[in-house]
């Protein structure tokens, strides 16, 4: 009976799954955060360039849906962009108290446990490629951050982020060329300063 | 209105790896259950509100009823203390004749009897003494006959 309902609450609208969960059906609220969770957690993970505070804000985020879900008005924004919305609320408080950027902890454990004999080097200097970017990212303002994460990590279109930052899509789309010029720039520039850091490590093995 | 791949190709390249490496990305099984729990007692004192509310709501209507049934009983015992008073404000109907059958078309005429007529028909006015002349409705049906004489004060 309750696999039954659940069944039927994945085939509901988000929009129905909001109305649902507004008169107190747990299985549409389970459909919402099952269909959702995901896309909330790598963007505050993006965000935050931290696992336990993108955890916490997925939290949040579907405290809000629980408490506010009445208010919900599909005509105003599609649910994704409201959570979006909602998670970059949360995000700029928990960068505003928190204060720093936590490194990333959990991907590089799983990366050592993947890497196999035969392409150890490269496997490193991809997990490496991508951690620059990763702390690029982070070092972004957090106008161009949000763009980058939402419309190049998250496939989000130009109208949703829009909708979700509160902004036209003209902002988006200067935002969006300015923040991957900037992002350009900085992997250059990491790049160039890893390098110079070999060379530098190299004279003094030498 | 999708987003346009930028021409930047090392760049875009390596944003499309990290996509793909954070589309792997899952939020860990324990947010999904501290969420359900903060759903679960946030509708168990809404549930424990619910209770409270109703069980007000009855206390209150509770009360209530008891105040509309002792009022009703008091007025049911100022009526019992009042019998004579009662009949007296009340008109008399005499049945005579053939009953009233159900939808048959009466007319009701009203004379004016002395009221030794009504000692004789066995109905004591009320009121006024045995000379003076009492109003008395007379319903009669169809054939004339009368059926019912009510006498007024």
């Amino acid at each position: 009976m309750r696999d039954a309902t659940r069944t039927t609450a994945g085939d509901l609208t988000d929009s129905e799954l909001m109305r649902r969960a507004a008169s107190g059906d747990r299985d549409a609220f389970t459909a919402l955060y099952q269909r959702h969770h995901a896309m909330v957690y790598r963007f505050a993970r993006l965000m935050t360039g931290s696992n336990s505070a993108a955890e916490d804000i997925v939290q949040e985020v579907f405290l809000v849906v629980m408490r506010d879900a009445g208010r919900y008005d599909p005509a105003r924004a599609a649910l994704p962009s409201y959570l979006y919305g909602v998670a970059r609320h949360h995000t700029r408080r928990r960068l505003a108290r928190d204060r720093q950027f936590v490194a990333f902890d959990d991907g590089c454990g799983d990366a050592a446990q993947r890497v196999t004999e035969d392409d150890v080097n490269a496997t490193l200097e991809r997990r490496q490629a991508l951690q620059r970017l990763r702390r690029a990212i982070l070092s972004l303002p957090r106008r161009y951050r949000e763009v980058i994460v939402l419309c190049d990590l998250q496939d989000v279109s130009y109208n949703d982020a829009a909708s979700a930052l509160g902004c036209a899509v003209g902002t988006i789309r200067s935002r969006l060329h300015r923040a991957r010029n900037l992002l350009t720039q900085k992997m250059g520039c990491a790049t160039s300063s890893e390098e110079d850091h070999q060379r530098m490590s190299m004279r003094c093995a030498v | 209105m999708t987003p346009t791949r930028h021409d930047d190709h090392p760049l875009a390249d390596a944003l499309d790896e990290l996509r793909r490496e954070e589309a792997g990305m899952e939020t860990p099984s324990h947010v999904e259950a501290a969420v359900l729990a903060a759903w679960d007692n946030a509708h168990a004192e809404t549930a424990t509100r619910r209770r409270r509310i109703w069980r007000d709501a009855g206390a209150v209507a509770a009360a209530v009823t008891l105040a509309i049934g002792l009022a009703q009983l008091g007025l049911q015992l100022e009526q019992l203390t009042q019998p004579a008073q009662q009949s007296e404000n009340s008109r008399t109907l005499l049945l005579v004749g053939e009953p009233i059958l159900q939808g048959e078309p009466v007319r009701m005429v009203r004379m004016r009897v002395p009221a030794s007529t009504l000692t004789g028909l066995g109905v004591r006015p009320v009121t006024g003494m045995p000379g003076e002349h009492i109003d008395v409705d007379v319903i009669v049906g169809e054939d004339g006959v009368a059926r019912a004489i009510r006498v007024g004060r």
